[in-house]
């Protein structure tokens, strides 16, 4: 291994910190404002979005909660709900911690790329362009300019800032790994490269077709299919493996075995990534072969997610033991094993016969919501509580705070997902039967979504702790640099 | 693969099999389907929407109908049942859609599906106090009720025909009408003109003696 383990705060478990010879400081220190940018916003998002999921649970136990307020609509919040968590907070943590990944895996700080303080500038610039843009399409929906694309609510206006601002933060990771210092590329710097990649163009593609320049509604199908899978698989998801490719094995101390596997994991994810959202289809109004695809990619994609079990659980340390790992690994391994969660339920879920009961169901949205809030966000959590103590120059978290956001998460997590799917086999079985009625079904599905209700607070809980400890971490910084006036 | 042209290469061309197959093939087939003649009207099929219709669909997009209602009756190959419930005399294909601008096909069922609302509930009174107030007339229903579609005016001379006969609570106070706005009339129009009960080459419509047969 050529590169270096990152320099810790705490590097009582970092056996190998003396080998550092690239100066992580310089880089740490380059990247500063604009990852710290991405990440405060990030976490905003996440809270508001929070919020917003919260009173969409309440509305499906009371729909007249807050009725009579044209704006405030269930169909209106949740394509915002949804939206926030994908761009407003996932797509920019996603962004913050690969712009960090990237300078420290390459060993370049941002600055030795184009000299001058110009590259800060213009990240930050581009990270404030992305804000303004999520912002502007939220209130978009709200006020009712919503596209009515699935995932691509933002007008077109909204999501043309989207792909300028992705462009301007992502062309310097695909910079710093074409200029890395350190010689072999590692898996890490290969999803990284591949994703902000990819982004431009799943995104772009997609909006040009169905917001932009719409083609034929007969074309459209496949082609939201094709996006709601791509941005998941072959956008967030390489960022989170990234993450955990490259911070576990230093945060353990250990060596990633196998690199071979490694490899082969990462093309066959990206193979099948595009594919995989065609089990949204099955039986739906496009071509048979286009939806077999599906059910096939669908439980092909079980073997990437299988790579990463092996590559991961076998490292030589056994990772058992959960309790005693740092809170960044906590959450990083539990993303792999939420990942785990997202193959298995996709796997199972794009068979043709147990798609055809619980297609338009819970178990859907449960999926979705492993996919977003789990395999993806659990990892991004992870590189902000190794990133920011770096950035920061000293261990900045409150030890509580981070405990109760960890454990309310993964347990707010797994009651959400677990009950939608429960709840959505429940409704899947009784839509399949003709006899029972609509209303009927939607009566069974109550204490479902009062349940959900329940988890939904949970993850208020610990999104609002988050929020709390990075605002008295940042704050606390402030006023530090404030008094020994730097 | 270490070198940054080489790996682009590798992801370009693994990336492209599936953007070929579920983008590019999808514009250029899917995308020119084309109309087919109705030999009853002498129009096309599907049929064209009126200028109500057209506009209700954009409200229909603005409220984000699409995060309850799907709009695709399934193949009967994999599930019976959204024929079964009534929600069409036959699967969707893809050319069902041409006439829209934006296809709703949707991912979850909140509330029914809507492919043939149009032929189940062809009375736009119904939909109207379905739209001001959904459990007045689906008790338990998790919709939310559309009071910006409609204004409360007091009634001036005769009663309008437009205004919505509500009962009990809903009333409005004596001397008061509740009329639906124009996106609501739009909204309902485009809801009738969700019918897709026709017959194509590609899916034909099987009679109703040989469904009830079976």
């Amino acid at each position: 291994m050529s590169e270096n383990t990152f320099p810790h705060h705490d590097s009582s478990h970092d056996s190998t910190s003396n080998r550092v010879a690239i100066d992580s400081r310089a880089i740490d220190a380059s990247v500063r404002l604009p990852v710290l940018v991405l990440f405060g916003n990030a976490i905003h998002w996440l809270i508001v979005a929070t919020v917003i999921s919260f009173i969409l649970s309440i509305k499906l136990i009371a729909p007249g909660f807050l009725g009579g307020i044209s704006f405030l609509t269930y169909g209106r919040l949740a394509p915002m709900a949804r939206d926030l968590l994908i761009y407003g907070w996932a797509s920019q943590a996603a962004l913050a911690g690969g712009i960090w990944l990237m300078a420290h895996l390459c060993g370049r700080p941002l600055g030795t790329i184009m000299g001058g303080v110009l590259h800060s500038t213009l990240l930050v610039c581009a990270a404030v362009l992305w804000n303004v843009a999520v912002l502007l399409g939220t209130l978009a929906i709200f006020a009712g300019y919503s596209t009515g694309v699935e995932w691509l609510e933002y007008p077109n206006w909204a999501s043309a800032m989207l792909f300028l601002s992705f462009l301007l933060i992502g062309i310097w990771a695909v910079l710093l790994f074409d200029r890395r210092a350190t010689g072999r590329a590692e898996v890490s710097q290969w999803y990284l490269v591949a994703a902000f990649c990819w982004f431009p163009w799943v995104y772009g593609t997609a909006n040009l077709l169905l917001t932009w320049k719409p083609v034929q509604a007969s074309a459209q199908g496949p082609i939201q299919s094709w996006y709601c899978g791509s941005i998941l698989a072959l956008w967030l998801l390489p960022v989170a493996l990234a993450a955990i490719y490259s911070l576990l094995p230093r945060l353990l101390g250990c060596h990633l075995n196998r690199r071979n596997l490694a490899t082969l994991g990462f093309w066959m994810l990206l193979l099948l990534g595009g594919w995989n959202g065609m089990d949204r289809l099955i039986g739906g109004p496009v071509p048979a072969w286009m939806t077999s695809a599906g059910v096939v990619a669908g439980v092909l994609f079980m073997i990437p997610v299988a790579i990463v079990m092996i590559n991961i659980f076998g490292m030589g340390r056994n990772p058992g033991n959960l309790a005693t790992q740092s809170i960044p690994a906590k959450f990083l391994f539990m993303g792999v094993y939420s990942l785990l969660g997202v193959g298995i339920l996709g796997a199972l879920s794009s068979l043709p016969d147990i798609s055809a009961s619980v297609r338009f169901t819970g178990v859907t949205e449960g999926k979705t919501q492993l996919w977003i809030m789990g395999a993806i966000s659990l990892p991004l959590f992870g590189v902000m509580y190794e990133a920011v103590p770096q950035l920061l120059g000293r261990d900045c978290w409150n030890a509580t705070l981070s405990a109760r956001h960890y454990i309310l998460t993964i347990v707010g997590l797994w009651m959400l997902v677990g009950i939608m799917v429960l709840g959505g086999l429940f409704t899947g079985l009784a839509l399949s039967d003709p006899t029972v009625s609509f209303l009927n079904i939607t009566s069974y599905s109550y204490p479902f979504h009062l349940m959900e209700c329940a988890a939904q607070l949970v993850l208020l809980a610990a999104t609002v702790i988050l929020g709390a400890n990075i605002t008295r971490a940042l704050a606390a910084d402030y006023l530090l640099n404030k008094k020994t006036g730097n | 693969m270490h070198r940054l042209p080489t790996l682009l290469s590798g992801i370009f061309l693994v990336f492209l099999t599936s953007w070929l197959g579920l983008v590019a093939y999808p514009v250029t087939q899917l995308g020119r389907l084309t109309p087919v003649a109705d030999p009853e009207t002498g129009g096309t099929l599907p049929a064209v929407y009126g200028g109500q219709a057209l506009a209700g669909q954009r409200i229909y997009a603005m409220e984000g109908c699409i995060s309850c209602h799907s709009q695709q009756v399934r193949q009967t190959s994999v599930t019976r049942s959204d024929i079964e419930r009534g929600w069409g005399t036959r699967p969707s294909v893809a050319r069902d859609y041409l006439r829209d601008s934006t296809a709703f096909l949707g991912s979850r069922r909140l509330g029914q599906d809507l492919s043939n609302v149009g032929v189940r509930l062809p009375d736009a009174k119904w939909h109207y106090i379905h739209l001001y107030h959904p459990s007045a007339v689906c008790r338990g229903s998790l919709m939310p009720a559309f009071r910006d579609l409609f204004i409360v005016r007091k009634i001036q001379g005769q009663r309008s025909d437009e205004a919505l006969d509500l009962k009990g609570a809903d009333a409005p106070k004596p001397g008061y009408e509740v009329v639906p706005t124009a996106e609501a009339k739009n909204l309902v129009a485009y809801l009738l003109a969700l019918r897709h009960d026709y017959p194509l080459p590609e899916a034909p419509v099987k009679k109703a003696g040989a469904a009830q047969a079976k």
